[in-house]
């Protein structure tokens, strides 16, 4: 009898924190069904695609992807370096401490301010970019690296130790080759996660496909709005396909 | 005699990341130098942003609200998008009701959903509803469908079917199969991916903020466009301190669902 | 010859891990040490190297030149060369998976290589066929090439033991080194190492008695941190059933389990 009371409670609570919820976003369902009516509209009015709009997003395109790939690659190396004095078996509980607390805020911080903090002082470029998207690789490269640092069998390390072997030659000849495949499979996942990112951040002012998109709509240039969408499309669709293939091969050949 | 980390495929691997690495710098134009001759704004920005200015949170009421609301756009995001997800899910998957042709049509749908970018859809519903928040709970719900449609189909499918099986076999129609084997084994992880993807669409509410979505990222970005910079980072430290203590209760919970 | 004095190690909470325990091993000593789960044996052979923080207690090794070190109060540098000579081997996944035996024995003189030349120019020729003579001595040269992940788990100790020698050891230590062997594989294992202990001295912790009683040449029995028994091979069931108590039925279960 008290559990059904106990659940209806709960229930009307959970009824009344949505509609407050609601109300906090100015949630407006009419707003909904016009607005859904104004974007079928518009959306119709994307298509056709143009081709030679479709031609000049191809260098964009390249960009974007460039940014993602040179971005995740220098952010598996720092994140690696970092994962090395987060892991417990290899760095000092002090040390890992830090580390890891350090690896939880980065991933907290959207790579948008990141990246908008690194515009603030090195300006609207290339450069800003990458580097937003090598940071923003830390909190979960960092943390993963990590984790899979730590799953090295204790007894590898003690021997290796034992017959006195020094630090980096433990964790270059011992850790680093049986990590190796996990390492590449996260930084793939990763890379899939940062051709995402590299568009919006695009959008902000690190150029490539996200700002042709971003400045497209705002412009109400629908047809090339529509081009653009389509080469982000074909972008991300094929990194995660790209992605997903390698990593199969590499679960399947895993020595 | 090769040795694994010494054989000469390894340095051919190294080099080849290194001038690909090289390649790509040169393609997108980097100044590296800028790294070092700029560093003086580095430290002037530095200088600019601290100390962090707490006082324009204390004193400012509406950022209590902003939070509120980009916990609200998570919430909402999370509720009605694991509500939708979960329905489609139940179709698409293809043990549950087994509608073949509808099925694989919704998990192509659901397929879509999730490859479009937030980027898109957010400048989309922008069009539609304006800007604000609610252009940002619609964004959330969106791509959350992608991603807990994609999780609930993969746990549904992944199910044990023997106790569901074994309930038919007594003559149990669809439904009641549904309600009493199925539910109750799917439960803990459609609990589990819901305060998974809640933690998510905390980050991406507040990231969605700088698109006209609402909440605190959108005060944080307003501080950073007038070069507020001791307010942003005071706004950076409060995000944060949200976000370490979300994915900390995400994890707990989980946890504990998973022990039951 | 290593000789261990005293070796204490208490808890916060008092309780004593390891308890008073002496003893001396020298060249021609193949020592097995026995006893029930969590009596300190690991912890007796982890101290032996200095692995373990003692709450008090000395480890005496004689080094090459007739000088005797004491583990706990030597320089890192000392202390680290002296562990280069000190070959440890373990239960298993003691080895790179993804790399081959060969890699995996020439890992052994990693100490002895300055950090700075083993990560830019890795091993030389001389040093990869010392690796291989030292796979011949446990007849694994022709499975050189092959990445230890496929090799069985007898194949691995072989590895395991060919990368001690490799190290030209002056003691071996082995914490239970054919716990997850099949008998036929436990038997070549043990062969190897009293042959080994002509050498130099090897000290083993076991669970298998019976196979110590046949290949040890001396045995101790610890039991709640002490050591209860030091002395010849020969175990009666009367002593066993001390040192084991309850555990004997899943130690030795062809004999004592109903």
């Amino acid at each position: 009898m008290l559990k059904k009371i106990l659940h209806i409670v709960a229930f009307l609570f959970f009824i009344l924190v949505t509609y407050f919820a609601m109300q906090a976003c100015g949630f407006k369902v009419e707003a909904l069904q016009k607005g859904i009516k104004d974007s079928l509209f518009f959306l119709t009015a994307m298509f056709p695609p143009n081709w030679t709009d479709f031609k000049s997003m191809v260098n964009p395109a390249l960009e974007t992807l460039s940014l993602a790939i040179l971005g995740t690659i220098l952010g598996s190396l720092v994140s690696f370096i970092i994962a090395i004095f987060a892991a417990s078996n290899v760095s000092n509980k002090w040390v890992k401490l830090f580390v890891r607390s350090f690896i939880s805020i980065e991933r907290s911080i959207p790579e948008l301010f990141i990246l908008l903090i690194l515009i603030a002082a090195y300006g609207l470029g290339a450069l800003s970019a990458v580097l937003a998207l090598m940071i923003g690789c830390i909190g979960m490269l960092g943390k993963l690296f990590a984790d899979a640092i730590e799953e090295t069998p204790n007894s590898l390390i003690e021997s290796m130790k034992a017959s006195g072997a020094s630090k980096i030659q433990i964790i270059y000849y011992g850790i680093l080759p049986d990590v190796f495949p996990k390492l590449i499979s996260y930084a793939l996942f990763r890379l899939e996660i940062n051709i995402r990112l590299s568009v919006m951040l695009g959008a902000i002012g690190a150029g490539g496909i996200g700002f042709e998109l971003d400045y497209a709509f705002s412009m109400l240039q629908f047809n090339r709005a529509l081009s653009s969408l389509i080469m982000v499309l074909i972008l991300v669709i094929g990194i995660e396909q790209l992605s997903t293939f390698i990593r199969k091969r590499l679960l399947i050949h895993q020595i | 005699m090769k040795t694994f980390l010494m054989e000469h495929k390894r340095w051919f691997q190294t080099l080849f990341l290194l001038i690909g690495m090289f390649l790509l710098i040169q393609y997108l134009k980097i100044d590296i130098s800028i790294l070092f001759t700029d560093l003086h704004y580095v430290v002037e920005l530095l200088n600019e942003m601290f100390p962090p200015n707490f006082e324009a949170i204390w004193d400012n009421s509406t950022i209590l609200n902003s939070i509120l609301q980009t916990i609200s756009m998570a919430y909402l995001g999370t509720l009605i998008g694991g509500l939708i997800a979960f329905l489609f899910s139940i179709i698409a998957s293809n043990n549950i009701f087994n509608l073949k042709l509808i099925g694989s049509l919704t998990k192509w749908v659901l397929s879509f959903i999730r490859v479009l970018p937030s980027l898109v859809v957010i400048l989309i519903f922008v069009v539609a509803v304006g800007p604000g928040p609610f252009a940002g709970v619609l964004t959330i719900i969106f791509a959350t469908i992608g991603t807990l449609g994609k999780l609930f189909t993969e746990s549904l499918e992944n199910l044990d079917p023997t106790s569901a099986q074994s309930l038919q076999s007594t003559g149990a129609h669809k439904l009641q199969t549904f309600k009493y084997a199925v539910w109750p084994e799917f439960l803990p992880a459609f609990i589990s991916n819901l305060l998974y993807c809640f933690d998510i669409n905390m980050r991406a509410a507040v990231g969605l903020g700088i698109f006209g979505g609402g909440g605190i990222g959108y005060k944080l970005y307003l501080a950073m466009r007038v070069l507020h910079y001791k307010d942003a980072v005071a706004l950076i430290i409060c995000i944060i301190i949200l976000l370490l203590i979300i994915e900390n209760l995400s994890n707990y919970l989980r946890h504990k669902i998973l022990e039951n | 010859m290593i000789k261990a004095v005293h070796l204490t190690k208490q808890l916060p909470n008092g309780k004593l891990l390891l308890n008073d325990i002496s003893f001396e091993v020298s060249k021609g000593e193949f020592l097995g040490i026995l006893g029930p789960s969590g009596a300190g044996k690991t912890l007796t052979l982890k101290s032996l190297i200095g692995l373990l923080d003692l709450t008090n207690g000395e480890v005496w090794i004689e080094e090459s030149n007739n000088e005797h070190i004491n583990i706990f109060k030597t320089k890192a540098k000392v202390l680290k060369k002296l562990r280069t000579k000190i070959a440890l081997i373990f239960q298993g996944y003691h080895l790179v998976q993804r790399a081959t035996a060969l890699d995996n024995v020439l890992m052994g003189r990693l100490g002895s290589i300055p950090t700075f030349r083993s990560l830019i120019f890795g091993f030389n020729e001389v040093e990869k066929t010392a690796a291989m003579s030292s796979l011949e001595k446990v007849n694994m040269q022709h499975l050189a090439q092959a990445k230890v992940a496929s090799l069985s788990g007898g194949e691995k100790q072989r590895v395991a033991i060919a990368r001690a020698l490799f190290q030209e050891p002056n003691l071996l230590l082995a914490d239970e080194p054919i716990s997850s062997l099949d008998p036929k594989n436990a038997k070549i294992i043990m062969g190897i190492l009293k042959e080994l202990s002509t050498l130099f001295p090897v000290i083993g912790v076991f669970h298998q008695p019976e196979l110590c009683a046949k290949y040890c040449s001396r045995i101790i029995a610890i039991k709640d941190g002490k050591k209860v028994y030091d002395g010849p091979p020969v175990l009666e069931e009367s002593l066993l059933e001390f040192i084991y108590g309850e555990e004997l039925a899943i130690v030795i279960p062809e004999k004592y389990s109903n």
